[in-house]
């Protein structure tokens, strides 16, 4: 059993603390995205996995032993890291053997492993050459080359695709998926990009400011955000939240927001005139009027086009929100709308001063 | 300038023309002392002593250079110098490497204060006398091992390839450490690579003061057959300018004191030279290139 346990996990850097007591399991075989914003400690968390980092408080095991005090060669963890850190001096082959040279590999082993490597990354044809002549994906790849040889029992990796142009990042992105699903090793990715976590995690941990503000499959910080931090992290563009109040009337529950009153799910836990924040994801909101919809006046401000959606800027009142619609083809009805549909049973309620989620969590497997 | 575009403004052209100027001024002025001793070297004696010589041999002859290397001092004197030179540097590098690593890490116990203590000897020595007593109480004078020894740690190179080292990205050793490289592996597959160019920069401040040292090898040597050449140039000198006996017949000798001198110097010279040119194709750029993206 391959994982990391992380317990109580603090770092503090002199009286500055960064990381404030965070536990988190990663099992076996498991891809585990860290997303944050920047400085909320994602790195800093790896680098304490990778033990380049010393740990102030807590402990951190991998493979069920407690790692605290153990160098890093002897935790069986590579690493990947945002800047490649190749070797200039050496080739690419020699680059990928690094670490088995170190081990003291014998030279069939070497010879054999790092063409494996080579060939899984395509990586063959430049083995000879040294890192300089060599473009920015091709860089990257070579530094999982030298991770994969190794065959660690984790792998961590550090924005390792942060510099790349969009279109190399979705394709390297598409390979450490496939690699991963290959190797089947335990994995823990830091990315500030939340597509990047959403596309590659198996669970994604949601940081902020030193602390795990969610644990969850995509799916479930997409559809069940437990508040309003990650509501709005997660998801592109990510949920709108609109400051309302409550309204208990004998037809049920509804949210206030200046004149209009939305309708809510009957198990929301909420009191009469609470202030809350109601959450409505852009791509929930309808054009038609439904059954289960309340009505919103929007005020359109601008209309971006993306190809088969469209991103509609508006304001509700004094507050923003952004519609994401179907073009099917086309555009120029859009700008004509003046009314949207908010879905009842898909808005959520978040307590306006904790942030917390008010409503019930949708349940596993009814999701979109 | 034919399409009549001027990229370059009045301005730019004078700044060019002057640094040329200047540069050209600074090369003659350093390099006439070459001409000139070496023209020296193969003047007759007394063109040589009477200041007669400016750019070319005056009465070309080889009989300085016959009189300097048919004297047997002159051999073991350049076979020190020799010794000094290589063991020196080794002895140098060997110690100035690693520490310059060991003060680079961050992890170092104690770091500020043995960076301090490194730093301090720039500014302050304990002078000529207390020098010398502690190279006596070490048993160190007059013996090969203490000039090697006792000169070997030179802070501004330990500092220079110190500051190398805290310039390379952290991320190099952090990968050699999570590859399980250990900090000797580190230094010896990682950070010598890389610093090439530094290595190769103190490597030849150590050769050329090692060569020319002078001063501390004529007050800490006695025995004739350990001084080095720079040392017997200056018994030479002294020999040759205190003989009554040549300087009286000095008309009729072909070499003076003056070209006995310029032939010691030429033949110290020719080995810098042949060395420079190795050393000199270490300081290329760029070798961090493609290892890690900024
Ligand atoms: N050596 C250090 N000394 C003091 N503070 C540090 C040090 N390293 C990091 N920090 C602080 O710790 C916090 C977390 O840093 P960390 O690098 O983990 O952020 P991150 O989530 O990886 O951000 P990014 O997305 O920008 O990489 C930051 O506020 C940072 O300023
Ligand atoms: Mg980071």
């Amino acid at each position: 059993m391959s994982g990391v346990k992380l317990e109580k996990i603090v770092k503090a850097y002199g009286r500055l603390e960064v990381v404030h007591g965070i536990d988190l399991e990663v099992k076996e075989k498991e891809f585990v995205v860290l997303v944050g914003p920047s400085g909320c400690g994602k790195s800093t968390t790896l680098r304490m996995i990778a033990g380049l980092e010393e740990i102030s408080a807590g402990d951190i095991s991998i493979d069920g032993r407690v790692v605290n005090r153990v160098a890093p060669k002897d935790r069986d963890v590579a690493m990947v890291f945002q800047n490649y850190a190749l070797y200039p001096h050496l080739s690419v082959f020699e680059n990928i053997a690094f670490g088995l040279r170190i081990r003291k590999e014998s030279k069939g082993h070497i010879e054999k492993t790092v063409k494996e490597a080579s060939d899984i990354l395509g990586l063959t044809p430049y083995l000879d050459r040294k890192p300089a002549e060599l473009s920015g994906g091709q860089r990257q790849r070579v530094a999982m080359g030298r991770a994969i040889v190794r065959r660690p029992k984790v792998f961590l990796f550090d924005e390792p695709l942060s510099n790349l142009d969009a279109k190399l990042r979705t394709q390297m992105r598409a390979e450490i998926k496939q690699l991963h699903r290959r190797l089947g090793a335990t994995s823990v990715y830091v990315t500030h990009d939340q597509v990047e976590a959403m596309t590659l995690a198996d669970r994604i941990v949601v940081m902020n400011d030193g602390n795990i503000e969610q644990i969850g499959s995509p799916m479930e910080l997409f559809m069940n955000p437990a508040n309003t931090f990650v509501a709005g992290f997660i998801g592109s563009p990510p949920m709108n939240q609109l400051q309302g109040n409550i309204e208990k009337v004998s037809s049920g529950l509804q949210v206030r927001i200046n004149d209009t009153v939305i309708d809510l799910p009957n198990n929301t836990n909420v009191e009469d005139g609470q202030s809350v924040v109601l959450g409505i994801r852009p791509e929930h909101i309808s054009l038609s009027n439904n059954e289960g919809t309340s009505a919103m006046s929007i005020s359109l401000n601008l209309v971006e086009t993306l190809g088969s959606e469209a991103l509609l800027h508006a304001k509700f009142g004094e507050q923003d929100m952004i519609v994401k619609a179907e073009t099917n083809g086309q555009i120029d009805h859009l700008s004509e709308i003046s009314t949207v549909y908010a879905p009842t049973d898909l808005v959520k309620v978040f307590d306006a001063k904790s942030g917390l989620v008010l409503s019930e969590p949708f349940s596993q497997g009814s999701n979109t | 300038m034919a399409v009549g575009m001027n990229l370059y403004s009045r301005g730019d052209k004078l700044f060019a023309l002057a640094t040329s100027v200047l540069i050209g001024l600074f090369t003659v002025a350093t390099f006439y002392p070459f001409i000139y001793i070496a023209a020296v070297s193969f003047s007759g004696g007394f063109a040589a002593a009477a200041g007669k010589v400016v750019l070319t041999p005056v009465d070309s002859t080889l009989a300085a250079y016959k009189y300097i290397l048919t004297q047997p001092k002159f051999w073991i004197s350049y076979g020190n110098t020799f010794i000094y030179t290589i063991g020196g540097t080794i002895m140098s590098l060997l110690i100035i490497i690693p520490g310059a690593y060991a003060l680079s890490r961050p992890q170092l116990m104690g770091r500020r204060f043995w960076n301090l203590f490194v730093a301090f000897t720039l500014w302050f020595n304990a002078g000529l006398i207390p020098f010398f007593l502690n190279m006596r109480d070490l048993n160190l004078l007059d013996s090969y091992f203490g000039i090697i020894i006792g000169f070997a740690v030179n802070a501004f190179n330990l500092i220079l390839l110190r500051n190398f080292f805290e310039s390379l990205p952290q991320s190099f050793q952090e990968a050699a450490r999570m590859d399980g490289a250990n900090d000797f592996q580190i230094l010896w597959k990682v950070y010598i690579p890389l610093s090439k160019p530094a290595i190769a920069t103190i490597t030849l401040f150590c050769i050329v003061s090692r060569w020319n040292g002078f001063f501390w090898a004529m007050v800490l040597l006695q025995s004739e057959e350990k001084i080095p050449l720079q040392v017997f140039l200056r018994h030479t000198i002294a020999f040759l300018s205190d003989d009554h006996e040549f300087t009286a017949t000095l008309s009729s000798q072909p070499y003076s004191a003056e070209s006995v001198t310029a032939a010691i110097i030429v033949c110290s010279i020719i080995p810098v030279l042949i060395v420079y040119p190795f050393i000199q194709k270490y300081f290329e750029k760029g070798i961090l290139l493609g290892g890690v993206k900024e």
